[in-house]
């Protein structure tokens, strides 16, 4: 709301030594922002709990107060007070019907004009608050509307069929072109102002083209009205079409300030000499406003600030913003004005009180903790944890958008029809939320490949989407070198290093998991892709996928073509709720007092034979003194037949109470030699 | 194959080894001797399986022994080596190290970190919640029913279909706006006292550009009690921005606006760039916004059961990429989602 400080003080005894920086600044420190000066011209920021400040007058009062009250006698900038009489006298020759609920008030005068420009003060006026002059008339509506608040509107007589006016929802398809000129068509959900034939202005919105005011005009109905909020909000939002009027009603005009606006706009239009008055006014007010009063109480006042503002100062801040106080022992008995629709309790009171006192000045203090304090959820605390452990792994974490093109989010959804999309995004890149963490990530990758940043490393918690819910889940994506050193040659990252983020993750939730060949992984090159399991009381539990992304799919997200891209996801409420499953504390087994012994083993497998069926043939044939099996050399080439692997394991024995012997450890490898040839017909290799 | 020609071989091999000089002549010796391949015990051990059965026990040993000395040996003579290596030998120490790869937090993450490490030092729980929310949790609940014209201060993104909630509550319907839903959710489920703060996404719908973001982070934090005031809000608040900046700062307290606290305030700091006497940083005002804050408004304790007249609390909100801007000194809100290592690897670890 742009006001020029001049028309402000018409209305409040301001300090003759107070610029209009002073000025901004004093009515900024209460609450009102100030967007701009230019001149004489103050821009202030009005919040939606005021609309009673979308005027000159409501400004003033702010002001007014800001300056610490008033010199003895002067008026609270209220309603002017011709609106006390306006309602006295016949009612105008134009019949109102009001036939919907939506109109509260619709008081209406006629008056004789001739048209022509407003004088210069005027139109200098509207034009520092923004508002192009138009003509006299319609300047006047303007002006009343910016110094009370009351929107207006002027109908030429002579456009109105009947003449009358009816205030009535609009039919359907009913069609109205606007003053700027644009042809809408209406909705029953939409109050309109109607003559005996049509449409004639959308209520509270806008009026139409045909019954406008011109240079022909020669007489007016001027409309003073108040229109339910809501009802405004939804046509001026269904519309598309915000304009000053609809912006007040829509917070809440003053119920009382219908007639007061005509009594002012009628008197202006005199002054100016651009007409007058003609038959009396029509008030249409089926159910007047009671009174509101609320009870301020000193406790409460005390308490919620924690401070003690001095009665003089409660009284002064009151009375000087238009509340009527009456002392009641402690406590005060308020009359709410009119136009503070947005007082309704004592806590309203109490914020006015506070913003005028000054909340700067309240004095600082610490709330006592009463109870013990709680830790952090353990969503919180796991996260934390989470973030930690990749981290301290080489993975850089990431922030990606939870809304992504469907595009790239339909290759990681389990079908196209589980997204969940957004009904008003703000674009086709933001237009459905994440059904994995993985997109996000690869976009991330190949936004830093294209700098030519060649090893990337990226992780990122958080939420996924599908019609199903929402679920917590960690991604990552690796590409580029394992290691990079001068000492050795550059070697590309590939699925077991994505495996292994997978098992470092599972061991931070304390279960094992175990991977087998992912069939169903529509972003993951075939055979290259591992599902994971971990063991939920003997069944076997899918909890995330590792997989090489399809050269296709990097691509697409800009990636060169040639660059490998792993990556992997873990659903962490599956991993939770087995945590949970487990959560008994994790006890540690006390440490081996024996030495373990270890034999090494190189077998010929058929290729095709996964190490994990090798592993359970061993575990399956071992003493329990066999605590460990771990492959570490897979060869296949020079000195191994065709479509064979050599696959070398290291066997590891321990007894917990006593030293293995030779012979003992011996016997058990031959038995798992022996088992393995039986079940998979391997070979021991030469050595 | 006799036990003569295992003492063959470790005459032979203590020649060699009193003829080895340098760690290169060393490395020689053991390969010939100990070798996996070729070595030449290696071969006397294999050997050992062709020789007459009642033999082979006595040589294996002998072997085995032979075998032992030569690595003690080896060893010994390594260690000697090293401990008085010549300058020839010395590692080029100002060639690149083999450095471990080593991940940082988003910076994001370090400052809501930060916040929340200071609030939890207070005392405060922290919870976090459903970032798809239904309409009572996100704006009923908080004094702003369907028609309040506070909605358009935070323009929001609608789902095309409810999506189900976990706990078979209602429906998500749109994404939170900010994380007040969880204040509604923890004071539906909790008594008085409240302390807690929730952070969180948030979700607007804003265009993406230098300074707006449709995603963002939020901290915000609740008080209730039975004495609550204006005032602790304030002692709070000051403190926590002191331990944040880490630094005395000047705090401003401006009257504002919001349909869920009643007063309502926003919280600037005096701008450090130019300690308040105006810079670009802080648009020529000397003070830089970084939170709004005020006392619950009743309408909100009475939408979760509260007793208003019994209660009072005060609640917070703030933006985490503002205070990350700042903390930063970064000027384009972008860079935090674009994720580029550039950027992220200047961050502290």
């Amino acid at each position: 709301m742009k006001a020029p400080v001049s028309w402000i003080r018409e209305f409040a005894d301001l300090p003759a030594s107070a610029g209009v920086n002073d000025i901004a600044a004093a009515v900024a420190s209460v609450g009102f922002e100030v967007a701009g000066i230019e001149g004489d011209v103050i821009d202030f920021e009005i919040t939606a709990n005021r609309p009673d400040c979308l005027s000159v007058r409501g400004l003033a009062r702010e002001a007014r107060t800001a300056f610490g009250g008033q010199s003895p006698g002067s008026r609270v900038p209220g309603l002017p007070a011709v609106a006390r009489n306006a309602k006295v006298g016949p009612e105008s020759e134009v019949p109102v019907t009001i036939e919907s609920e939506l109109c509260g008030r619709y008081a209406l005068a006629l008056a004789d004009v001739t048209v022509g420009p407003s004088p210069a003060w005027l139109a200098d006026r509207l034009t520092a608050c923004g508002i192009r002059p138009i003509n006299n008339v319609v300047d006047v509506t303007n002006y009343v509307l910016l110094e009370i608040g009351q929107p207006m509107h002027a109908f030429d007589v002579a456009r109105l069929a009947g003449p009358e006016i009816r205030v009535r929802m609009a039919r359907a398809g009913e069609a109205l072109t606007t003053l700027d000129r644009q042809a809408r068509t209406l909705d029953p959900s939409m109050l309109v102002i109607a003559d005996a034939a049509r449409a004639v202005a959308i209520a509270g919105v806008m009026g139409g083209a045909t019954s406008e005011v011109s240079a022909s005009t020669s007489r007016i109905a001027l409309e003073s009205a108040w229109f339910q909020p809501a009802s405004v909000r939804a046509t001026s939002k269904r519309l598309g079409l915000k304009t000053e009027a609809s912006a007040r009603f829509e917070r809440g005009v003053d119920l009382e300030a219908a007639t007061a606006g005509l009594a002012c706009a009628l008197d202006l239009l005199e002054r100016i000499g651009a007409g007058h008055r003609l038959g009396g006014i029509t008030d249409r007010y089926p159910s007047p406003a009671a009174d509101r009063a609320v009870i301020l109480l000193r406790s409460r006042l005390d308490r919620l600030l924690g401070d003690q503002v001095p009665d003089a100062d409660v009284m002064r801040i009151l009375t000087s913003l238009g509340f009527v106080v009456t002392p009641a022992g402690t406590d005060w008995h308020i009359r709410v004005p009119s136009w503070r629709v947005d007082v309704a309790r004592e806590a309203d009171l109490i914020e006015e009180v506070g913003r005028h006192w000054g909340v700067n000045r309240v004095p600082a203090t610490f709330p006592a903790l009463r109870t013990p304090p709680h830790r952090a959820d353990a969503a919180v605390l796991r996260a934390r944890r989470l973030r930690r452990l990749l981290c301290g792994a080489g993975l850089q974490e990431a922030v990606t958008f939870t809304f992504i093109e469907q595009a790239a989010a339909e290759p990681f959804a389990s079908d196209s029809a589980s997204l969940v999309t957004i009904a008003n995004p703000l674009s086709e890149k933001f237009a459905v939320l994440r059904p994995s963490m993985l997109p996000g990530l690869l976009d991330a990758l190949s936004y830093n490949r294209r700098r030519d940043i060649a090893d990337v490393r990226l992780f990122e918690a958080g939420s996924v989407f599908s019609t199903q819910g929402e679920r917590q889940r960690v991604g990552w994506v690796l590409s580029g070198a394992r290691q990079v050193h001068w000492s050795q040659p550059l070697a590309d990252v590939d699925l077991f290093d994505a495996l292994g983020v997978a098992e470092l993750l599972a061991g931070a939730f304390g279960v094992t998991c175990r991977s087998e060949p992912a069939a169903d992984a529509p972003w993951c090159v075939p055979g290259r892709a591992a599902a994971l399991f971990v063991d939920d009381g003997g069944a076997s539990k899918y909890v995330g996928i590792v997989g090489q992304l399809l050269p296709t799919l990097t691509s697409a997200r800009g990636l060169p073509a040639g660059v490998t891209v792993v990556g992997g996801e873990l659903d962490l409420h599956e991993l939770i709720d087995l945590q949970g499953a487990n959560a008994a504390p994790r006890r540690v087994t006390p440490l081996p007092r024996h030495p373990s012994v270890q034999r090494d083993l190189s077998i010929l497998i058929d290729a095709g034979l996964p190490a994990a069926a090798v592993r359970g043939t061993i575990q399956a044939n071992a003493p329990a003194t066999l605590v460990d099996v771990r492959e570490f050399d897979r060869y296949h080439g020079k000195g191994v037949p065709t479509g064979q692997v050599s696959l070398s394991l290291r066997l590891t024995f321990r007894d917990r109470d006593r030293t293995l012997t030779d012979a003992e450890v011996q016997q058990a490898v031959e038995a798992i030699v022996e088992a393995l040839t039986r079940t998979h017909g391997t070979t021991l290799r030469g050595n | 194959m006799a036990a003569s020609s295992i003492e063959d071989l470790s005459r032979q091999f203590r020649a060699a080894l009193d003829a080895a000089s340098s760690p290169a002549d060393l490395k020689a010796v053991r390969d010939d001797f100990l070798s996996r391949k070729q070595g030449r015990v290696t071969a006397l051990v294999k050997s050992i399986a062709t020789a007459p059965p009642e033999e082979r026990r006595a040589l294996g040993s002998l072997a085995n022994a032979l075998k032992q000395d030569i690595e003690e040996a080896l060893d010994a003579r390594d260690a000697v080596m090293l401990a008085t290596a010549g300058p020839k030998d010395a590692v080029d120490v100002s060639l690149p190290a083999r450095r471990p790869w080593v991940g940082r937090r988003h910076p994001l993450t370090q400052v809501r970190e930060r916040v929340e490490d200071i609030f939890m030092a207070m005392g405060y729980q922290v919870i976090v919640g459903p970032e798809i929310e239904d309409d009572w949790h996100n704006f009923e609940a908080l004094n702003m029913p369907a028609s309040h014209p506070a909605r358009d201060m935070q323009d929001t993104l609608y789902l095309s279909a409810p999506v189900p909630a976990p706990d078979n509550g209602r429906a998500a319907t749109l994404l939170r706006t900010h994380t007040s839903g969880m204040q509604i959710r923890y004071m539906e489920a909790h008594d008085p006292p409240v302390r807690i703060i929730a952070p969180g996404r948030v979700y607007r719908r804003d265009n993406f550009d230098a300074t707006h973001t449709p995603m963002f982070t939020q901290v915000e934090g609740l008080v209730v009690d039975e004495h609550i005031s204006l005032g602790d809000l304030k002692g709070t608040l000051n403190a926590f921005a002191e331990e944040f900046f880490d630094a005395k700062v000047t705090t401003r307290f401006r009257p504002s606006f919001f349909p869920y606290t009643e007063p309502s305030a926003e919280l600037d700091v005096e701008c450090q760039g130019c300690s308040g006497r105006g810079c670009g940083l802080c648009k020529h005002t000397g003070w830089i916004e970084i939170l709004g804050c005020g006392m619950v408004h009743p309408a909100v304790f009475e939408a979760v059961g509260y007793d208003a007249n019994r209660y009072t609390g005060f609640a917070f909100g703030m933006g985490i990429e503002r205070l990350a801007l700042r903390l930063y000194g970064v000027d384009d809100i972008r860079m935090f989602y674009e994720n580029d290592l550039r950027f992220l690897e200047q961050i502290a670890l």
